[in-house]
Order: C-alpha cells, then structure tokens, then sequence
C-alpha cells in the first residue's frame, strides 16, 4: 500500500521524500567511477602487446587464474566481462535519464550548446554522444567477449581486430571510451567537489589540464596498441585460428603449458 | 580615462530579434541596425539610442544600469549577459546579436518575465529564515561569528539574474528544474545560522531529479554569473550533504480502519 | 471592467512598500504589492553603503544612542525636518535593523580584537571590546558625530531588499509585477484604490482597496545626470498630485551626491568617504580640508557637493570630454579593504572605466561629480504616514514627505527610512483598514478607468509630428540639470519654469509611432512624460519661489538660510488639470515645539544664517526644562519626553538595548 501511495502521490506514508533519487545518483556515480578506473586498467592491459607477446601472454594467462590454479579457467573471464557488462547496463540505464528525449529538447540543447560556446556544456556533450555511441560498440564488444571469454591472447585477440574485421569498431569505441571516461571522472570531481580544496577554482583549472593530459595519454596509448594488434593480425593472417604458443614453452618441450594446449 | 577617441566613430551592427508573442500578426524575425560607436558605450546606452532613432517601442528591461538589480540578462552573441555592463568595445568585429534570455517567458523582442520565475524558485526552496525562536527586537542581536556572516553574504549577493538559468542547458531541457539560482540560495540558508533547518529539512524542497540531482554539472551557471559566486562549490557541497541525507525509511503505515 | 479587491493595497515594492505590505498582510488583511518592475529589482536595491542605527556596538559608536542619532538628523536636515517624526525614526531604527538581522539580512559583524581603519588618511589601530565580538558593525558616514552605519560589506540595500521581499514572500503577500499605477480613485477627499495598467497585456484594471499606500521610490529622472534607476520617474508622486487634492511637500529639495562617477552617473558609495577615502583635485591636492576643516571629505552631502562644484570653477578640475571632475582616491585604503568591503566599487570602476581603484597612486583614482541622488520631498503625509489632504491614502519611503529629513538627507537614513517608515506606516495603515470599510458605486470606478482608457487612445489620435517623446523629455532633464541643480539663481530658475511650461504643453500633444496597446514602451513615454513634467515644475517652481538657501538648496542670490522667514514646508497643489503651473501653500514650522531649536549645523558656511526670534526663546525654554529635571535625576527618556512628546505604536516605542549600557 505504501507503495501504492508514494506511486501516485510522490509523496512517502511519513509525508517525506523517497532517497531515491539520491541513491540513483550515488549509483550514477559509482558505476561511472568504476568503469573509469576499470577502463585505466583495462588500457594498460590490452597495451601490454606493446611490450611483447609473451608479456601479454602472461598476463592473459592471469586473468585466467594461472596463479592459483594449473590449468586456464577462461570462464574466470567470462565471469568477469559478464560482471563488467552489468555495471556497464546499469550506468547507461543510470546516465540515460539525462539524455535529451524529446525533440524539443534536444532542439534546444543544441542551439543552446552552439551558441554559447562554453568549455563544459560542450564536454557533457561529448560525454552524451560519446556514451550514446557505446550503448552499441560497447555492446559488441563485450558481448563477443563474453561468448568467447578463451579466444584472448595475442594472436586470438590479433586476428579478431584484423581478420575478423573488429578494428573499426575498436577505433571508434577507443575514441569514445577515452573521452567519455576521462570527462567523466573530471565532472564527478566538480560534481562532489572531491578536488575542491581550498581554492576551487584554481584546482578546476587544473584538474581541467589532468583531464586532457589522461584523454592523450590514454588515446595514444590506445592507437598504438591497436596498431600493434593490426600489424600482428596482419602478419598472423594465413595462420588466422592459430593460437599463441609463448616463446619460452617452445624451448622448452614438456611445459605444463604446452601439456594442456596439445 | 581609458576610453579613447580611437573607438569613437567605429560603425556598429546590431541584429536584435523582434517578436511579440501575444500578437497574433507578429512573427520572430532578426532586424539590423548601424549605429555609431561612443566613448565606453554599454549595451543600455545602444539600446536607448536605437529605441529613440529607430525603433520606439523596441522593448527590454533596464532598472539600475549599473549591473546592481539584474534586469538586464540577454543573449549577446550566444551569451548571457547583464546588458547594462556589456562594453560594446569587447566586441572587435562591432557585430552583436541580441536574443531573449531563452528558459524565461517571452514578453516582446528582449524583454522576458524573470521575476515570477524568481518568485516561484524562492516559494520552493522557502527562501527565508526558518526558526522557532521569538525574537524581541529591543534587545540585542544574537551575535554571529563575523566570518560566518560574511559567507553567508557572499551566497546572498545573487542577484536573481536568471543568467545562470540560461546558460544551463538542464534548466533549457528541464523547465523545473531549480536552477543553481535555487540550489545556491539552500546553500546560502544553510550557512546562515539564523535558519535551524536540517539537511533533511532541505532534502523534502530540493531532494529530486528537478532539485539537486538533476544539476549534470554542466557549469554554465558557474562561469557566466555576473556576481561570481562560488555555485560549482557550493552545489557540490549541497549535493555531498542531501545524497547523504538520513533517511526516516519512508515511515509506518498509518492506517484507518473502519 | 476589470475589478480587483484588497484590503490594503500598497503601490510600489521597492524597501518601504514591502515592509508595509508585511506589515498589513501579518495584520491579517489582504495585501497586493504592484510594481512597475519585479520587486526584487527596486531601485532600493542599489543603495550600497548603509542604514543608520544607534546600535553603539563598535568602539567608534560608543556613546551613541537616539539622542544623538536625533540631532545628527536635525543638523542634517538644516532644521527642514518634522522632529517628532525624526525622534519616531530614530527610537525605530535599532528594532528595524534587529528585526532584518532576524529575517537573514547578513550584517557585517564586528570581530573582537584590534582592527586597522583609515581615518582621515592616517592608518589608525582601534581595538574592538569581547563583548562586542558578532555583533552588527558600523561604519562612518557624512554628517554624523558616530559611526552609526552599519553595513553589509557594500550591498546593503540588495540585501535589506531581499530580506524584507523574502519574507513578503513568506507572508504570501500578493506581488504583481509589470503593473504601473496611473491614477488613483478617489471621491469627496477619500481613496478607494487605483486605476492600474498591465505593462505587458496594456490592460488597465480598477484595484479598489480600503487604504492605498503609495511607496514608488524617488523622482531622480527628472534630471539627466543622475544616480537614480531608470524607473525613478516621480508617476506615483505624480498620481497623487493629480487628484487636485494630494499635496508634495518641499519638491524642491533635491540632494545632489557628491561621488557618482563620471560619465555614468553610477553612485561610488559615501562609504568610500566614510572608510578613508578622500577628495582630490587636478594637482592631486586633497582640497576639502581647506574648506571644512572639522568634517573634512565627510561633511554633509550638499556641503561636499557644493564645495566640489566651487573648487571645480576655480579651474581646480580635471578637464575630461564630459566636462571637469575631480578625483576620488580610495587606493590609500589598501586592495584587501577595498577587495572585503568596497567590492561593488571597484567592479562598477573596473566594468565601467577599466580602472581598478585598489591601484596605487593617481592611477586607481576615479573620477567623479556631483549629481542628482535623493528627494527630500514627496507626497506629504502626516507622521502616521496618512495624507492629510485624503483619507485612506498613505505613503511611505522616499516617495513621501512626512518629512524625516528636511532639506538634506544624510546618508544611510533613507534606507533606514524606508524600513521604519513601513513598520510605523504599516501599522497604522492596517489600523486604518480594520476600522474602514469601503462603499464605493461601480459607476465611479468606471469613471475613473474610463477617464484613462480615454486618455491612451487621445495619445494614439496625435499626428506624429516633427518632436518626438524622447525630445521633450530629454531637453526637460537638461534644463533640471542646468537650472535647477547645485547652484540655483532666480534667473535660471524662472527661465527653467517657463521653458518646462512650454515643455508640458508640448508633450500633450506630441505624437506616438506605434499604435500598440500591449507592451510598447513609447506609449508609456508618452503618459509618463507629462506626469513628470509637473513634478519638474513644481521642483523648479518651488525653488525660485524660496528665496534662501537651506540644506540642498542654494541659491546663489539669497545665501544665507532665513530662518525668519524660511521656516516652513512648502506645499504644491495641483488643481487644475489643464494648467501649467501648480498651487503652492506653506506650512509653518513651529520652533517652539521644537527639541532643538535652530542654530549652526556645525560645518558649511558660518555666520549665514537669519535667525528667527523664536530660536533663542525656545533654546532657553529648553535649557531651563532640561537643568530642571537633570536636578531631579530624570533620565534623558523623560527629559525627551518633557521637551517634544511624540506618538509612536507602543511596541515601537520601547526602549532599545545596547552593550554595556542595557536600557538606559
Ligand atoms: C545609487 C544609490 C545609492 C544609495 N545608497 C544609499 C545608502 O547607502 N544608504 C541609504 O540610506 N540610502 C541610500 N540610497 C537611497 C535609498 O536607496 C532610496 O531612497 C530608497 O531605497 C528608496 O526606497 P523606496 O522603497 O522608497 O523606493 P524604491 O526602492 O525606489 O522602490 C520604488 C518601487 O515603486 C515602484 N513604482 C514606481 N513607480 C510606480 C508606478 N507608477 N506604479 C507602480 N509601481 C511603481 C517600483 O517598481 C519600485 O518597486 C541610495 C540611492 C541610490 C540611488
Ligand atoms: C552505454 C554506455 C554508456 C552510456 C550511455 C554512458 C552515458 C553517460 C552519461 C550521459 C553520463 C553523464 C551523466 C550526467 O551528466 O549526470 C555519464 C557519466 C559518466 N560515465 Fe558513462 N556512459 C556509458 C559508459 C561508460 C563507460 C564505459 C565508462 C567508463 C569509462 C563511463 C564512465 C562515466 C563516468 C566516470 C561518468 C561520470 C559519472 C557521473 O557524472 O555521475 N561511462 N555516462
Ligand atoms: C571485463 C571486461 C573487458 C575485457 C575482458 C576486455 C578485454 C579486451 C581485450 C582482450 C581487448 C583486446 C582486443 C580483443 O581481444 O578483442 C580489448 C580491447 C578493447 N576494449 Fe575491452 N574489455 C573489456 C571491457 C571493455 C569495455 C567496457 C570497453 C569500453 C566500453 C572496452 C573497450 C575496448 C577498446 C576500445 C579496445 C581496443 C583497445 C585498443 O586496441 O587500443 N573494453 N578489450
Ligand atoms: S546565481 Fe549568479 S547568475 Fe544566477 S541568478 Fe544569481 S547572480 Fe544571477
Ligand atoms: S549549469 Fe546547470 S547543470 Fe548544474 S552546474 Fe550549473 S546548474
Ligand atoms: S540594469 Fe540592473 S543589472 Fe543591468
């Protein structure tokens, strides 16, 4: 009945207001400041193709469990990518409150956004677009992550940029990735005013410039891995399938490693 | 006297919109006007001149013209600004474009209904000192820690502009939307140590998508409000303290039988 | 016919109107606030530097309390003023500001400890007592012997503002904004409410009330160069004056500020003065010492003002493409004072003049003149704020005279005018209305909305002519500031009469371009102008008619202030709708109810003065009433008492607290 009430007069049976609201916008938040620092992490991750093969290698392995377990547990990952997956559907659904859903007001958004010219309303965005984008890309991407939680490792995940043709989609969601995370942990920073300090001003200017330091950082990073990704895709090509076999399991004849691939 | 003659004579342009909403006839169209530049001319000594030569019943809002009672917020070339302290001399190429500020009802070419939007903000946030105390006013006043009552001040010099309103595209999105004129003046109250209200108290006005976690940090309202408040500051503190706010968990049930 | 009913209907939203429409509406009437622009916008926003109260909270208010708050006043006005409604102000005052400080008004508080202030150039240590720690501050002002001002750093009219409109607001006080007064309705010297125009429908509509308060603010745009907003035009005076009933007290005492900054006009705060700051002239040289060597810089208003003009036709000002100035220097008070409490200064000089005054040296000073600033007179009400000439209407603020100020005003009493004058005013206004009932037949309020509705579509009948509004109205501003400004003579004055005459049969007949009803500013130029015609001339003719020179107004030829013959109010009657001159009347002032006689104010000229007969029999009386009690211990309540007994609403009445001193 309570709920009843509140459904239909907004108000609760104690005349107060729901935390709803406030709880949605904590949860806004968490799930943003997750998947912004997941993404950070996720970047140096995918990048380590850039130290070598092996390293990348290794570090798949991990994800897999190599470190507790003797065997590769990729369903550890599947696991993980589905967890990812969930907190990605809750921010969107989160965040999507805040689109433009009406012609109207979009109309106004833009016209708005146009002729002010002003830094932040043109970073929001950004963001809006940027996370319009990954409701798809970002879809995709887990999803076939999800489904194909053992093919990861530096020639699966070569082949599935070049020969299976994934790379523009990865441009794209790089792009948008990078500017909406890196916008978005600086507005949550002036939206609680973590960074405030004493001078709250000063400190914006400067959270600003960390802000566009992180996004190149990241975005170069990020071209750079994928190039490497395509130019190993490229070179992998006839063996397209083929899997990785690191360099030191093949001196090495009766790995363990190797004992569970054969 | 900073204002030299080299700017005097300089040819200015104006394209100001001309529409009247309550006339049926009217349709909202750009008319142009040149005028020639004087010396430290503001958007209100423009005005004037183009409503006494060309267009007598131009309409716009001017009280104080000294940027003191905010009257004058509008659309200079895509920004809101208090017209009576807009320096033509900041404009290089001499164009300006004059809009209404947009999120306010228009009345005619660049006059809108500021205040009404005002009042109502102030009724919702209860704009004044809530206290259970009788004061007898032959007596003393309560002090107040000098620096506490200048914080205070420094939110109480909002000049309910609606500058801050219209450059917020949630406020253009979400017409109630409080805007951070309202968000500001919780904060000002708050501070204040005259008012005993609690966060919760708070919460009940401003707790909501159209309160203060409807605000996307866009800051707007931070970087073009003529008096400089702190808002950023201020309504992420406002929003640190009402995302916390205790909750009373919706209270029992009462019901009535019978 | 559209018809509004109130019980207290109150036109003008400006400090004073508010606080009396809270007034009433807290009495449990009805109230309406109309205003011509969003309350929150009046022009007592603008006032910046302070409100007089005799709170004696600082070291440098210390010893201050109704008495000399009163004297300061009656000094101030040059004996223009009513005493006993300067005695109800002063008792006021302190519960005013107390009872602002309770509904948020943020008062700049005194912190304990010492403190550095500049006074009279010098950097001086004064040490403020614990006790005083929070409470509300003050700072000095021109004119007074105490630092009485007290202050929000410099926007204390915005914040009193929003205060009282705020708890209007509270009080859900109807306010209707964009709604402009054009007559009032009235039968056998009786008010029944107004004849209003919608300034956005065009409309115009009847309220009918059972009192009406008129607080429309100040008449300042008759001039041209004025520190004044745009929409201090005089109509609501005006409306009075064109009952044929109502009468203006005194129009032609007009204070000129000594410190707007040129060419704006805006107003640089006397708290500039009052903090330190000082006067300079072309070579730099601080110049008002020479002339009023106690007060210096902070000598009343229309002192500075004329000694400024004098020393700018001694050739001793800075010449400028808008004629000579002087300099004010506020630098020597330091960037962090000018950056705490005279911030509003420094952005209205940085915006308007790019110059920052917190700059060392001749490159932070502001150049400045004397303008228009503050009318003394107004709609003449008797001390309950009721006009004498017509039941149910009252009026309060500076539209009013019921004569608080004289013929000068000192700074910081208008605003606390304003709020006091609501508090008293309102009350008996809602005595008024719990008293009165209205009967009124809808046959003559449609007369009257017929008699306006008439003249709008007369205006929109004229043949467009060669003269346009805005000419008349911009050549009657210059003639004001010509002839009718800081030095008067009775040749201008005359030529200034005759001319606005012409001016006014003119702007009856001139011509409109646009034909609209709903929202055209040119269509209410047209009806305004003729109202503020005849505030000009009754200003004007008032002047040349008082042959002496009294606070603000100077005459050149009749220097000295004729107490003999000058004593009285003057009084201005329109009758005749269709004249071009007003009536005018006098009201004497009797010295022998007085509290203190006339005698020197203590700076501006000396020797000056024809003394009345009067003045030194009532002294004596006075000094023989005062020996007498002080022999019998009376306190200063009943010796006050003894002298000049005034009525004031008893919970007004009370005695005020101070620190150390409790209710004495
Ligand atoms: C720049 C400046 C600085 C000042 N500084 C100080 C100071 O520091 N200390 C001090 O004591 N005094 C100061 N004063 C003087 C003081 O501010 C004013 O005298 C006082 O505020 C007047 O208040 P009011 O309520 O009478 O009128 P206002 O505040 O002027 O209000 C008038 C109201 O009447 C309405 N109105 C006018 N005409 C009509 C009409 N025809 N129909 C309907 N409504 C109408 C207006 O809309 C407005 O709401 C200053 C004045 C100026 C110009
Ligand atoms: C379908 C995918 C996504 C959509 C539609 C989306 C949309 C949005 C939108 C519109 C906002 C702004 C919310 C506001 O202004 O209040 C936002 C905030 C944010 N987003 Fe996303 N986003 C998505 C995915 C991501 C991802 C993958 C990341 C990780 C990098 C991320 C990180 C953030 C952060 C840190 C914020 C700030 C949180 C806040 O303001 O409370 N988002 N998102
Ligand atoms: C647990 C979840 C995730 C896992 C395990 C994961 C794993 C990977 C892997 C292995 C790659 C390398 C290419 C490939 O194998 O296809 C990759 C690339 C990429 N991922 Fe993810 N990802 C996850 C979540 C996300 C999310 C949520 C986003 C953003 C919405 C994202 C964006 C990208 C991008 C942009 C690339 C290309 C990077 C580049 O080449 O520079 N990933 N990811
Ligand atoms: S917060 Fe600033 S911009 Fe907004 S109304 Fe107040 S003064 Fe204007
Ligand atoms: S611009 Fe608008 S969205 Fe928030 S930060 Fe300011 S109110
Ligand atoms: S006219 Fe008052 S702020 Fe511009």
């Amino acid at each position: 009945m309570a709920s009843i009430i509140e459904g239909y007069l907004g108000k609760r049976v104690d005349g107060t207001r729901s935390r709803m609201p406030a709880r949605l916008d904590r949860w806004q938040s968490a799930t943003g400041v997750f998947l912004g620092l997941f993404m950070w992490a996720h970047m140096l991750f995918v990048s380590t193709i850039l130290i070598s093969k092996d390293f990348m290698y290794a570090v798949t392995r991990m994800f897999e469990g190599s470190f507790l377990f003797s065997e590769p547990h990729p369903v550890i990952v599947a696991l993980s990518v589905a967890f990812v997956f969930a907190v990605f559907i809750v921010h969107a659904g989160l965040a999507m409150r805040k689109f433009p859903y009406k012609w109207k007001e979009y109309k106004m958004l833009k016209t708005h956004a146009f002729a002010l010219r002003h830094g932040d309303t043109n970073l929001w965005m950004v963001q809006a677009f940027t996370g319009f984008m990954m409701f798809f890309l970002g879809s995709v991407h887990l999803y076939i992550l999800m489904s194909n939680a053992d093919k990861i490792g530096p020639f699966a995940s070569s082949d599935r940029v070049w020969s299976e043709g994934m790379w523009p989609l990865y441009l794209l969601l790089l792009f948008a990735v990078e500017l909406h995370g890196s916008i978005g942990l600086y507005r949550l920073c002036m939206k609680w005013g973590w960074c405030n300090g004493s001078d709250a001003r000063a400190a914006r200017k400067r959270l600003k410039k960390a802000k566009w330091i992180i996004t190149v950082f990241f975005l170069t990073l990020g071209l750079l891995t994928l190039a490497a990704y395509i130019k190993i895709g490229q070179e992998h090509r006839s063996h397209y399938g083929e899997r990785y076999h690191p360099a030191a399991a093949l001196v090495l004849p009766y790995s363990p490693v190797q004992e569970v691939r054969s | 006297m900073p204002d030299t003659a080299q700017n005097k004579g300089r040819m200015l342009t104006f394209e100001i919109l001309q529409y009247n909403p309550s006339d049926p006839e009217s349709k909202p169209h750009m008319v142009t006007y040149h005028l020639e530049e004087t010396p430290g001319m503001t958007l209100f000594v423009a005005l004037n001149m183009i409503r006494e030569k060309f267009e007598p019943d131009l309409a716009f809002d001017f009280v104080c013209r000294a940027g003191i009672c905010g009257s004058c917020g509008m659309m200079v070339n895509g920004k809101p600004l208090l017209a009576c302290r807009t320096l033509t001399r900041d404009y290089p190429d001499g164009h300006i474009q004059l809009m209404p500020m947009p999120s306010f009802k228009l009345i005619k070419d660049l006059s809108v209904v500021t205040g009404q939007w005002m009042d109502k903000m102030s009724k919702r946030v209860e704009s004044w000192i809530h206290t259970k105390e009788e004061h007898d006013i032959t007596r003393i006043e309560e002090p107040v820690e000098p620096e506490v009552a200048d914080e205070t001040f420094e939110l109480d010099r909002c000049i309910e502009c609606g500058i801050c309103v219209s450059s917020c595209a949630t406020a253009l999105m979400r017409p109630d939307f409080v805007g951070a004129v309202g968000l500001n003046r919780i904060a000002r109250f708050d501070v204040d140590p005259h008012d005993e209200r609690t966060t919760e108290d708070y919460y009940e006005l401003v707790g909501d998508d159209n309160g203060i976690f409807g605000c996307m940090t866009l800051l707007g309202c931070e970087d073009h409000c003529p008096k400089n408040l702190p808002l950023q500051e201020k309504i992420a503190y406002m929003r640190r303290k009402l995302a916390t706010a205790k909750d009373t968990g919706g209270g029992l049930e009462i019901r009535v039988e019978g | 016919m559209k018809i509004q009913y109130c019980d207290a209907l109150v036109v003008g939203g400006g400090l004073a109107g508010l606080r009396t429409a809270v007034a009433t509406q807290e009495k449990g009437l009805s109230t309406i606030v109309l205003s011509l622009v969003p309350v929150k916008r009046s022009h007592s926003a603008a006032a910046q530097g302070g409100m007089q109260a005799s709170l004696a909270n600082s070291v440098m208010g210390q010893g201050d309390n109704e008495d000399v708050h009163f004297a300061d006043t009656v000094k101030g006005s040059d004996w223009g003023c009513d005493q006993e409604v300067a005695r109800m102000f002063v008792t006021t005052a302190p519960k005013a500001i107390r009872e602002l400080a309770n509904w948020g008004v943020p008062w700049t508080r005194i912190k304990r400890g010492k403190r550095s202030v500049v006074i009279n150039t010098k950097r001086t240590t004064i040490t403020e007592a614990d006790e005083a720690h929070g409470l509300i501050n003050a700072r000095d002002f021109g004119g007074t012997k105490k630092w009485r001002t007290c202050y929000t750093s410099d926007a204390t009219g915005h914040t009193m503002l929003f205060g009282v409109a705020n708890q209007a607001l509270k009080d859900d006080v109807d306010i209707r904004e964009r709604k402009e007064l054009l007559s009032l309705i009235h039968k056998d010297n009786r008010c029944y409410g107004a004849v209003v125009r919608d300034l956005i429908t065009g409309e115009l509509e009847a309220y009918l009330a059972k009192a009406t308060a008129i607080a429309t603010g100040g008449w300042g745009r008759v001039y041209r160069t004025t520190t004044n907003a745009v929409i201090c035009e005089g109509t609501g005076q005006a409306a009075a004056l064109e009952t044929g009933v109502c009468t203006l007290g005194n129009p032609e005492a007009v204070q000129f500020h000594p410190t707007p900054i040129v060419p704006s006009g805006i107003l640089l705060t006397e708290g500039c003065r009052g903090d330190g700051g000082v006067l300079r002239d072309v070579d730099g040289y601080r110049f008002m010492p020479d002339y009023e060597p106690e007060k210096k810089d902070l000598a009343s208003r229309d002192v500075v003002s004329r000694r400024m003009m004098e020393h700018i036709r001694k050739g001793k000002g800075v010449p400028s493409p808008f004629g000579d100035h002087l300099w004010l220097d506020i630098s020597i008070l330091g960037r962090e004072h000018i950056e705490k409490n005279l911030r509003d200064v420094q952005e209205i000089a940085m915006t308007f003049n790019g110059i920052d005054p917190a700059d060392e040296g001749s490159k932070g000073w502001l150049p400045v003149r004397p303008a228009q600033h503050y009318s003394m007179g107004g709609i003449r009400t008797k001390p309950t704020g009721e006009s004498p000439d017509m039941q149910g209407l009252f009026s309060c603020g500076e539209a009013a005279c019921w004569d608080l100020h004289g013929f000068n005003r000192l700074g910081g009493n208008s605003v606390a005018e304003t709020v006091v004058s609501g508090m008293i005013v309102g009350n008996y206004m809602a005595d008024y209305c719990l008293k009165n009932d209205i009967d009124i037949d809808t046959t003559t309020v449609e007369a009257f909305l017929e008699k306006e509705e008439q003249a709008i579509r007369e205006i929109m009948s004229r043949p467009l002519g060669d003269e346009t509004i805005f000419d008349i109205k911009r050549r009657m501003q210059e003639i004001m500031d010509e002839k009718v400004g800081i030095f008067r003579n009775g040749t201008e004055l005359q030529e200034a009469v005759d001319e606005l005459q012409d001016l006014l049969r003119r702007s009856r007949k001139v011509g409109i371009r646009y034909v609209t009803h709903a929202s055209n500013p040119e269509l209410a130029e047209a009806y305004r102008l003729p109202k503020m015609l005849k505030i000009a001339i009754s200003i004007a003719y008032a002047a040349l008619l008082r042959t002496e020179s009294r606070g603000a107004h100077y005459r050149e030829d009749y220097l000295e202030r004729d107490d003999a013959n000058w004593l009285k109010r003057t009084l201005v009657q329109w009758s005749d709708p269709d004249a071009t001159l007003p009536e005018v009347f006098y009201e004497e002032l009797d010295i022998m109810k007085m509290e203190i006689p006339p005698a020197f104010r203590g700076y501006g000229r000396k020797g000056m003065i024809k003394e009345h007969p009067q003045s030194a029999e009532r002294q004596a009386e006075v000094d023989r009433i005062r020996e007498t009690l002080e022999a019998e211990e009376a306190d200063r309540f009943e010796i006050q008492e003894a002298l000049m007994p005034f009525d004031l609403p008893e919970n007004y009445k009370a005695k005020n607290e101070r620190q150390g001193v409790g209710y004495a």
